[in-house]
């Protein structure tokens, strides 16, 4: 007993090695690995929008940050001038006060 | 040179799932592992889909890749000393058996006995229906070899569906008697 002639038996083989359809869940689990693979469709827009929500929130926060520090700075320099501005005040009240008391006794010494 | 051809990836998947599919089953003779190679062949695709010229390449691409991928993991498994052909015994032939004739699901495990390059060579011949000088470019081989593995694999296997199929007769007519 033999498959006579080969070409009966490749006939065989032919339908036998026919195509196998896929596993439905071949193309399925072929397109989530696609998706988690690929960052950029692995990215909602809710995801986009939240990633654009929290940089400008940043860059906000930075932008006001620098401003109050100015400010702060800026006030911090008014106070040292006044600072200043006072003991030079000081300083001039106390020589017109010295003045006037070296200016009142030369005056006596001479009605003398 | 620039080409026109605009492949659809999803599209090209649904066309060609089926035969990277089959080649990695007749390849490994195990259904998970088959899927896994056929999905990491789509994948490669999907990167490589710029380079790719026309349909024709695209089927000559995934062939080539699929057979390339499973001979990687058949070598894989074999290092890691697992009994591959006792999975195909147990799990893969029944459910071939479920699907096709006697003889035509004996055939498919006859087939995974065979040594792996004239099992290549017959299923991109029998499955893909290529001719020998398709089957050696898509295996880079000389054509001279494949011609040998053809015609090795298609004695061999002749030989040995004969004998399971004098058994088969033998079954058969007991059955019958009795």
């Amino acid at each position: 007993m033999e498959f006579e002639p080969i070409e009966e038996f490749e006939k065989e083989l032919r339908q036998t090695f026919e195509r196998r359809p896929a596993p439905p869940s071949l193309k399925r689990r072929l397109m989530e690995r696609r998706r988690v693979n690929d960052p950029r469709r692995n990215a909602f827009p809710w995801q986009r929008i939240a990633a654009a929500l929290v940089l400008t929130a940043m860059l906000g926060g930075g932008v006001a940050w620098y401003q109050q520090e100015e400010q702060r700075k800026g006030e911090a320099a008014r106070q040292q001038v006044l600072t200043a501005l006072r003991i030079t005040n000081h300083a001039l009240d106390h020589m017109n006060t010295q003045l006037a008391a070296h200016r009142h006794a030369h005056n006596q010494g001479e009605s003398r | 040179m620039a080409h026109d051809w605009q492949p659809d990836f999803e599209q090209l998947v649904d066309e060609h799932q089926s035969m990277v599919f089959s080649l990695a089953l007749r390849m490994t003779g195990d259904r998970g592992l088959a899927e896994e190679i056929a999905q990491d062949v789509f994948l490669e695709l999907d990167r490589h889909l710029g380079k790719i010229e026309s349909a024709a390449h695209v089927c000559f691409w995934l062939r080539r890749v699929a057979m390339s991928r499973s001979a990687d993991a058949l070598r894989r498994r074999r290092v890691r000393g697992l009994d591959l052909w006792v999975e195909v015994e147990e799990h893969h032939g029944m459910r071939i058996a479920e699907r096709t004739s006697p003889l035509g699901a004996r055939l498919e495990q006859l087939l995974e006995t065979l040594p792996e390059q004239q099992r290549a060579a017959l299923v991109l011949r029998y499955q893909e229906d290529l001719t020998p000088e398709e089957i050696a470019a898509t295996l880079d081989t000389p054509v001279a070899t494949v011609k040998s593995h053809l015609q090795r694999g298609l004695k061999l296997l002749r030989a040995k569906a004969t004998s399971h199929l004098k058994e088969y007769i033998r079954e058969k007519e007991y059955a019958g008697g009795v």
